[in-house]
């Protein structure tokens, strides 16, 4: 974690200065703003798309997969194991990376070859979110298009922690990452889950660690969840609701024994770009739900 | 001269070796003789520092102990009981490595002759591990023979130490290898060997050292160290020098090989 | 690999280990040509040397990405695919068997649990080391990790100045399990993307290859290659057994003590550019014992020649097969290499029984 802080210091510190060209470019060419845009990192991309600037995409990395039109998108690997030249090969005019985009050697071969590159904030909170909107909107010069994408987060953020002020409780939730061989790994303190949790006026179920880990039994049970959320994919990592609530340990609590999960996407949940209210939101409608048939 | 004094080895708490000093002379065949166990090996194995010992190995005067490897291989070739070998190197490429740190490293013709020494010649391009135990045993032998190639060099003599180096040999090549220690003994070199086979040491040896249980019992000429006695003694078994089987019967001794 | 055909009985082995020779020395340059040449960009080896014969300036970016991007990264495959395989050769010399592996005394484990702690516990590292190494951090701890396990292990097999070989491995599969649980550990507290990064770490690939890094690692690799050939008759020797090798008058310990330490440096510094990549280590000295035979002396340099034509190769396929983005180059190694491993060992088992 505080590496990670370290180098986002760093990060920022080379978006501004990429920014500050960036924006020298963008001057000179008048209005037009950069053509080809490279998203390297799963929330740039849908911040891009949320801004109408869908079509100025020319490739994406692994973990962008929203909306499904960025699948359709050259794939330029894993975020944090860029190749320079290939990059550089997609004569991009602008490649918008995620804070952790590497590896650093790459990122500064990119500055050296000159390629416009805007490293954005880290968002774990959704003043993180809203930054992360217009720094991307500036770079793409729709600078009012992103005022307006980050008004419409806003007031969706704004509803979600009106609806999580109006709880009449705040259920315990539990997010689990994996089910592997019986074993449930779960969303302690200092996890985009936790944020996402927070924002929908729930109550993280697993405080005592940090980052996603593996549980045992009996903390399942001390932890003591109203409800299991988990993420909504496929393959072999897929949680299915007849699984969750068969585990042994989850069974025995409250959510287990009420059969109460939700399931959303991933990057929906936990990324963090401009469709975090509504996540929070449709979290939060679920939570109501969960409190209702508590009381049913 | 080869001469060991006071040579004792121990594994781990029990004393093998309990203070043997003996001498061998250049331009001779000494043999050690004795039962299983005796310490004749554990004895060659001190005498060329392949087991740690206490006690004083001097080879021409110069204390063992005190020559680089190098200069040890210069002066001795040493066959051991049993060679292993990694890797899938030929038989020349086996006899080579005798020449590694030898004065006359840079004379590959060698290789071949000391093959055909061995009776081993055509087969120098074979696969070691592809030959029966026999013939490997006497690459080893060529090796060791390329390395000392010359038993003088410069008045100085050169000295061989075989371990065995019959155990596995038909008796037509146990002859041929008795043959090369007189050889090389009858142009100066000194060889000092292990044998178990008491008629192959009687045309060996010119010198016997007689082991018996760690200690060296007996050394001098055949004859004189190996009596019906001291034979009885070391073996435990009441053997006869010198006379035919009483009940008659078939007996072929290498001795007699080529007679008429 | 036409002498891998030779008939029986087998020739002048030391004249086909000299065509070998020759033979790779022309394919390394001609892999090295196209390393250089071929890229998703357009720039080609034609266009550079037409520039530097017309004395026309060649556009910066081509500039960049020839000698900053490409050169840098040919230069790099070829120092650790050479540091991989030889340090093969001379592990399996050292051990007299055909089957040791840099891996096998911990240099492996040790770079591994290097890597790991830097990627997992980076963060923690005082401001100065963090300052000095900067985001070498894991290449680095990956390098010290190598060497501090070698040295551990030597010292543990050393007594009265004899090394024990066989106790050097025992000692380094102790130390293997260990690293593996001191991982497993950090891999506990490992975040998402830790994880990920570890993952792909172990995977290895010259992605990142860079001049600062090769001016880091290069000269210890050179030093490691340029040494080992002087190894050649010592491990000659050491495959009749130490014994037999101290008696046809090679200075044992000391072969082995520079056997150890080339190792670890050429293992230690390929492992902290390019990450895990296996396979090179133990297939390119084997496929060579079987064409041109066991003898180190040619063995040592054609494995070096051998191991950089192989990984420029895998890197060739690394960077285009599913451009734009790459696979880890360990992942291509492997998928090529075991397979024709194993063709080899069924179609020659005879030989491979040695």
């Amino acid at each position: 974690m505080r590496r990670a802080r370290f180098m986002t210091v760093g990060g920022v510190h080379a978006g501004l200065t990429a920014l500050i060209l960036v924006l020298a470019v963008s001057t000179a060419r008048a209005e037009e703003g950069p053509r080809r845009v490279i998203a390297a990192g799963g929330s740039a991309a849908e911040i891009v798309f949320a801004l109408e600037q869908g079509d100025r995409l020319i490739a994406r990395d692994t973990t962008s997969s929203f909306p499904e039109a960025v699948l359709a998108l050259p794939d330029i690997g894993y975020v944090r194991r860029l190749s320079p030249e290939n990059l550089i090969a997609m004569e991009p005019d602008l490649i918008l990376a995620e804070h952790d985009a590497g590896p650093p050697e790459t990122i500064e071969l990119l500055t050296r070859a000159e390629v416009p590159l805007v490293t954005l904030p880290e968002a774990q909170t959704p003043a993180d979110v809203l930054a992360k909107i217009r720094v991307t909107a500036e770079s793409l010069g729709v600078r009012q298009a992103g005022e307006d994408l980050a008004a419409r987060t806003q007031a969706d953020l704004d509803r979600a922690a009106a609806a999580a002020a109006a709880l009449p409780s705040h259920p315990r939730v539990m997010f689990v990452l994996s089910m592997q061989g019986g074993r449930i790994m779960a969303a302690g303190t200092d996890t985009s889950a936790a944020a996402m949790i927070a924002l929908a006026g729930g109550v993280n179920a697993v405080d005592g660690i940090s980052g996603y880990k593996l549980l045992t039994d009996e903390a399942i049970i001390a932890a003591a969840p109203d409800v299991i959320l988990a993420m909504d994919r496929g393959g072999d990592l897929a949680l299915e609701v007849a699984d969750l609530v068969a585990h042994p340990a989850l069974a025995l609590t409250p959510a287990g024994e009420a059969a109460q999960v939700v399931r959303m996407d991933g990057l929906y949940l936990l990324g963090f770009g401009p469709r975090t209210g509504e996540a929070a939101l449709e979290l939060n409608t679920a939570l109501q739900a969960v409190i209702a048939a508590g009381r049913g | 001269m080869l001469s060991a004094k006071d040579i004792r080895v121990s594994l781990g708490k029990t004393l093998v070796l309990h203070g043997i000093t003996a001498e061998a002379q250049p331009g001779e065949v000494t043999v050690i003789v004795g039962p299983n166990g005796s310490g004749k090996t554990t004895l060659l194995r001190a005498l060329t520092g392949d087991v740690p010992f206490a006690g004083q190995v001097h080879l021409n005067g110069q204390d063992c102990a005190r020559l680089r490897p190098w200069e040890l291989a210069a002066l001795r070739g040493v066959l051991p009981q049993a060679s292993v070998l990694a890797f899938p190197f030929t038989v020349a490429e086996v006899v080579r490595l005798g020449l590694t740190a030898a004065p006359h490293a840079g004379r590959p013709d060698l290789v071949p002759r000391a093959l055909a020494a061995v009776d081993m010649a055509g087969l120098s391009t074979r696969l070691y591990q592809e030959l029966s135990g026999g013939q490997q045993a006497r690459v080893q032998l060529a090796r060791v023979l390329v390395q000392v190639w010359e038993p003088v060099v410069d008045g100085v003599p050169r000295w061989l130490f075989l371990d065995e180096p019959v155990a596995s040999l038909d008796i037509a090549h146990q002859l041929g290898v008795v043959r090369q220690m007189r050889d090389f003994a009858r142009r100066g070199g000194g060889v000092v060997a292990v044998l178990h086979d008491l008629n192959l040491t009687a045309m060996a040896a010119d010198r016997v050292w007689l082991m018996d249980q760690g200690r060296l019992t007996g050394q001098g000429g055949v004859a004189g160290v190996l009596t019906d006695a001291a034979l009885e003694r070391a073996y435990g078994c009441p053997l006869r020098v010198g006379r035919l089987p009483p009940q008659g019967g078939w007996f072929s001794l290498p001795q007699a090989a080529g007679a008429a | 690999m036409v002498a891998l055909d030779a008939g029986y009985p087998l020739g002048d082995r030391d004249a086909q280990a000299r065509v070998a020779m020759i033979a790779l020395s022309v394919a390394l340059v001609l892999t090295a040509g196209l390393s250089l040449s071929h890229g998703a960009s357009g720039v080609s080896l034609g266009s550079v040397i037409q520039s530097l014969a017309t004395g026309e300036q060649m556009a910066a970016r081509d500039r960049l990405i020839l000698w900053e991007i490409r050169l840098p990264r040919m230069l790099t495959g070829v120092l650790v695919g050479a540091s991989l395989a030889v340090a093969g050769a001379v592990m399996q010399g050292l051990f007299r068997n055909p089957l040791a592996d840099p891996g096998l005394v911990g240099v492996g484990a040790g770079a591994g649990l290097g890597a790991v702690v830097a990627i997992v516990l980076g963060g923690l590292a005082p401001v100065w080391v963090t300052q000095a190494v900067g985001y070498h951090l894991v290449p680095v701890a990956a390098f010290l990790g190598g060497w501090v396990s070698t040295l551990l292990l030597y010292r543990v097999a050393t007594r009265s100045g004899r090394t024990s070989v066989a106790t050097m491995l025992l000692a380094g599969i102790a130390l293997g399990a260990l690293a593996g649980a001191a991982t497993g550990v950090l891999v506990y507290i490992a975040d998402d993307r830790q994880l990920r990064d570890l993952t792909f770490w172990g995977l290895g690939s010259l992605g990142g290859a860079s001049w600062p890094k090769l001016l880091a690692a290069g000269p210890v690799m050179a030093l490691a290659l340029v040494a080992a050939p002087f190894l050649a008759r010592g491990l000659n020797g050491l495959a009749l057994g130490e014994a037999a090798a101290h008696h046809i008058g090679l200075p044992v310990q000391r072969v082995k003590a520079v056997a150890i330490l080339t190792v670890a440096a050429a293992t230690g510094a390929a492992v902290a550019v390019s990450g895990g990549i296996g396979f090179i280590g133990i297939v390119v000295p084997h496929l060579l014992r079987l064409a041109t035979g066991p003898d180190h002396r040619f063995l040592l340099i054609n494995a070096g020649l051998a191991g950089a034509v192989l990984l420029l190769l895998a890197d060739l396929i690394t960077r285009s097969i599913i451009a734009p983005a790459e696979l880890p180059i360990g992942i291509v190694t492997a998928t090529l290499g075991a397979p024709v491993f194993l063709w080899i060992l069924l179609r020659r088992r005879g030989m491979v029984d040695l």
